[in-house]
C-alpha cells in the first residue's frame, strides 16, 4: 500500500516530477557515455599498444635496457623459445634485435631505433603488418628485395619523405572543396610535375595563381596534393661489432600509422637479416625477445614463471614496460566510478530539493496521515520510496539510452578526426568506439538506487519531526 | 461504559511575553452512543481540546483516559498505533489523500494495520455503502462534491472500529444539503451501531441534531446539558 501510495504520489505534479526524472536521465547519459567514450578509447589505445609496440611480455639481458650494447644478446634462443612455448597460456614468441641509428634522406637526418624482425615470427606477436598506410607498400611482401625499411608516417613527415603532385584526383576533390574552376584549370598545367618539397611546390602555384587566389587557396591545394613518397632511399648509419661506425641503404617499402607520435617518429623496422649482416652480428643475434600470451589477466603469472626459469634474464611484463599504460588500465575503473559520484551527488541535491517541496506541499496530509495512525517508520518510508522512484525511473532511463547509443556508436565508432591531433600526440585513435564494461553498469545501478535513498534521507527526516496538530492546522 | 474521562485538564501555551491559558481546568466524561458536540465561539478552546482528545496534543495538567488508558502513559509511537486503534478522526477540510480512490482511502487504515484483502474488501464497501457512496467507491476525491468526500472521510474514520470519532468541524465546507445528509448518516451510524461521535462545531444544525452540548468559553466548561 505504502509503495502503491508513493508510486502515484510520484506522478501528483507530473511536470515537476518529469523535471527530476529527465534530469536524471540526462546525467546518467552524458556520465556513463562519457565514460564509454574514455574507456574505448584506453581500452583501444591498450590494444594497439600492446599488438604494436609492447606484446606482452619482453626478456632481454639484465643492462641492456640501460646502454643498449649490441653485445649484450640473448644466448641460445633455440631452448629460450623451447621452454617459453612449454608455458601455459603462451601464444608466441619472436625475436627483435635493436640498435640505436641515424636516419639520414637527402635533407634530413634524425636519430632512431632500428628494430630488426623476422617477419614471419614477427607476425604472431605484433600486427604492425595491419597498420601501413594504404598505398605506401606492403609488409615485408617481397623476401627477395634488399633492405626495405618501414618507418612511422611521423618519421616520414620529419624526413620529408612527400611529394607534392597534382592529379586529376586532386583537381578533384579540390573541387569537393569548393576551389573555383577558374583556379583549377590554372592548375592544370602542372599535371605530371612532381615537387619534392612545400616550398617549390607553393613557389611553383604563385608563379599561375593571384596573390588573392594562392592566399585563399593554396592551403587546401598543397593539403590535397601531398603525399608519402616511397621508395625513397634511406641511409642508416650504426656501430657495428667492432663499435666502428657502418650503415646501409634502405628503401621505405611501407609506411605504418599507429596514432602514437612518439613511437612513428622514432622507431624503423627492418629485416634482421639485413642489420644482422650489416653490423656483423650475423642472423642469430637477438637483444630481445617478446611474448604473445592469450589472456592478458595471466601476464603476471606468466612472467614470474619466466623469470624463475630464467634467473639471469631480465623479464618485464608490458606493465612495467609501460607504467603508464598500466596505471591507466587499472585506474580507469576507480577514476570513473569517482565521475559516476560526482555526477550522482549533483543529481541528489535535485532530488532532494524537490522531495522537500513534496514534504511542504504535503504537510497538512502527512498530518493527517501520522493523526489516523500512520507511524513515523511508515511515513518515512513513503517519502523515501518515492525519491527512490524519482531516482530510479531516471537513472534506469539513463542507462537503458546510454545502453542504447554505445551499442550504436560501438559499431562504427565516433570520429573525433577534428581533434584528432591532439589525441593522436597522446598515442590515442582519434576514431573511438565506445566502450563499457557490465560490472560497470552494475555498479552505476546500484550507485543509482543508493543515491536515491541517500537523498530521500533530509525530505523524510523533516517529515517526521512535523508534529500532527501543527501540521493540520497549515492551510 | 465510559469511553472518555477528561480529568482536571489544562493547556498553557507560553509564548514569550505572555501565558496562554488555552484550556483551563476541563473535566468531563463521555460514554459509549454518545451523539455530543462541543461548543464555544472561536478561541475558546475547543480545538485544543479536541487535538488533547486526540493524543495529536499534550495537556500541561490533567489527565485523559480513553477507554481506561491514561494517554499521557504512552509513548508517542504507542500513541499513533492507540490513535489508529481507537480513535477515528474526521477533519474540517476531509484531508483525503488525492492519489487513490475513496475505496483505497477507506482501506488504508485497514492497510496499515495488515488486515486481509477479504476483510478490507468487505468492510469497505460495507462502510462506503453505508455512507451511500458504494457507488463511487473507484472515484478520486477530485470526482466528489465536498459532501461526499466528507462522507469518504467519516468511512474512513471507521474503518478500524475506533472506540469514538472526533470530527472537528465536520460541516464548516458544505451546504446545507451534503450537511443534512451527512448528518443523517451519523445520527444512523450512532443509532444502530453504537458509535460515539464527538464534534466541536459552532454549526447550529450540528447542534440541534446532538443530544449533549458541552458550551466552552476561555477554556472553562461553562455548560453541559444533555437532551
Amino acid at each position: 500500500m505504502i509503495t502503491s501510495t508513493a508510486w502515484k504520489n510520484v506522478w501528483r505534479n507530473k511536470i515537476r516530477s518529469l523535471v527530476v526524472i529527465i534530469s536524471v536521465t540526462i546525467g546518467i547519459f552524458g556520465g556513463v557515455f562519457a565514460v564509454a567514450v574514455m574507456n574505448g578509447a584506453i581500452e583501444q589505445r591498450l590494444e594497439a599498444a600492446l599488438n604494436t609496440e609492447l606484446g606482452h611480455i619482453q626478456i632481454s639481458r639484465p643492462d641492456f635496457r640501460e646502454n643498449f650494447d649490441i653485445h649484450l644478446r640473448l644466448d641460445s634462443i633455440t631452448n629460450l623459445d623451447k621452454k617459453i612455448l612449454e608455458l601455459n597460456g603462451v601464444e608466441a614468441v619472436t625475436h627483435r634485435t635493436i640498435i640505436s641509428a641515424m636516419a639520414n634522406t637527402a635533407t634530413k637526418s634524425t636519430g632512431v631505433q632500428v628494430i630488426g624482425i623476422d617477419p614471419v615470427q614477427d607476425k604472431q606477436v605484433f600486427s604492425l603488418g595491419d597498420k601501413l598506410i594504404p598505398g605506401t607498400g606492403s609488409y615485408f611482401a617481397d623476401s627477395n628485395k634488399r633492405n626495405p625499411v618501414y618507418i612511422g608516417e611521423d618519421l616520414a613527415k620529419e624526413l620529408n619523405i612527400i611529394r607534392y603532385v597534382i592529379a586529376p584526383a586532386t583537381i578533384d576533390s579540390l573541387r569537393n572543396r569548393d576551389v573555383p574552376e577558374t583556379v583549377l584549370s590554372k592548375l592544370d598545367g602542372y599535371q605530371g610535375r612532381r615537387f619534392r618539397n612545400q616550398a617549390s611546390f607553393t613557389d611553383a602555384l604563385k608563379d599561375t595563381l593571384t596573390k588573392k587566389e594562392a592566399s585563399k587557396y593554396g592551403r587546401k591545394i598543397t593539403e590535397e596534393a601531398w603525399s608519402f613518397r616511397t621508395r625513397t632511399r634511406l641511409t642508416l648509419t650504426f656501430l657495428d661489432r667492432n663499435n666502428v661506425q657502418t650503415g646501409g641503404m634502405f628503401r621505405v617499402a611501407g609506411i605504418y600509422d599507429i596514432k602514437n607520435k612518439m613511437y612513428e617518429s622514432s622507431h624503423v623496422f627492418v629485416k634482421n637479416s639485413d642489420i644482422g649482416r650489416l653490423t656483423g652480428l650475423g642472423n642469430e643475434a637477438f637483444h630481445k625477445a617478446v611474448i604473445r600470451i592469450g589472456d592478458i589477466e595471466q601476464t603476471r603469472n606468466i612472467t614470474r614463471q619466466i623469470s624463475e626459469n630464467f634467473p639471469d634474464l631480465e623479464v618485464r611484463s608490458w606493465k612495467e614496460i609501460s607504467p603508464e599504460m598500466a596505471m591507466m588500465n587499472d585506474m580507469v575503473e576507480q577514476f570513473y566510478i569517482v565521475f559516476m559520484i560526482i555526477i550522482l551527488a549533483a543529481l541528489a541535491f535535485g532530488i532532494v530539493n524537490t522531495m522537500l517541496m513534496v514534504v511542504l506541499e504535503r504537510t497538512k496530509e502527512l498530518g493527517m496521515l501520522t493523526a489516523i495512525g500512520m507511524n513515523k517508520k511508515r511515513v518515512f518510508r513513503m517519502i523515501m520510496t518515492e525519491s527512490v522512484f524519482l531516482s530510479l525511473i531516471g537513472g534506469v532511463t539513463g542507462m537503458i539510452i546510454s545502453w542504447g547509443i554505445i551499442a550504436l556508436t560501438s559499431r562504427n565508432g565516433i570520429n573525433f578526426v577534428k581533434y584528432g591531433e591532439g589525441f593522436e600526440a597522446m598515442g590515442f585513435s582519434a576514431h573511438i568506439y565506445p566502450d563499457i564494461s557490465i560490472t560497470f553498469f552494475i555498479i552505476v545501478t546500484i550507485l543509482i538506487v543508493v543515491t536515491g535513498i541517500l537523498s530521500s534521507i533530509y525530505p523524510a527526516l523533516k517529515a517526521l519531526r512535523l508534529d500532527p496538530a501543527d501540521a493540520l492546522r497549515t492551510e | 461504559m465510559k469511553v472518555l474521562e477528561i480529568k482536571e485538564v489544562h493547556k498553557i501555551y507560553n509564548s514569550s511575553e505572555v501565558k496562554v491559558h488555552a484550556v483551563n481546568g476541563i473535566s468531563i466524561d463521555f460514554e459509549e452512543g454518545e451523539f455530543a458536540a462541543i461548543v464555544g465561539p472561536s478561541g475558546s478552546g475547543k480545538t485544543t481540546l479536541l487535538n488533547m482528545i486526540g493524543g495529536l496534543d499534550n495537556p500541561t495538567e490533567g489527565k485523559i483516559l480513553v477507554n481506561n488508558t491514561d494517554l499521557s502513559t504512552l509513548k508517542s509511537s504507542d500513541l499513533i498505533d492507540f490513535r489508529m486503534k481507537n480513535i477515528g478522526f474526521v477533519f474540517q477540510s476531509y484531508n483525503l489523500i488525492p492519489v487513490l480512490t475513496a475505496k483505497e482511502n477507506v482501506e488504508f487504515i485497514m492497510n496499515l494495520q495488515k488486515r486481509s484483502k477479504k476483510e478490507r474488501n468487505e468492510r469497505t464497501m460495507e462502510l462506503l455503502n453505508a455512507v451511500g457512496l458504494g457507488e463511487r467507491a473507484e472515484s478520486r476525491p477530485a470526482k466528489l462534491s465536498g459532501g461526499q468526500q466528507q462522507r469518504v472521510a467519516v468511512a474512513r474514520a471507521l474503518a478500524s472500529k475506533p472506540k469514538f470519532i472526533l470530527a472537528d468541524e465536520p460541516t464548516a465546507n458544505l451546504d446545507s444539503k451534503s450537511t443534512e445528509t451527512l448528518l443523517e448518516i451519523m445520527e444512523e451510524l450512532n443509532r444502530e451501531e453504537k458509535i460515539t461521535f464527538i464534534f466541536s462545531t459552532h454549526d447550529n444544525r450540528v447542534v440541534k441534531k446532538a443530544r449533549r452540548v458541552v458550551t466552552i468559553e476561555d477554556g472553562k466548561v461553562i455548560s453541559d446539558e444533555t437532551r
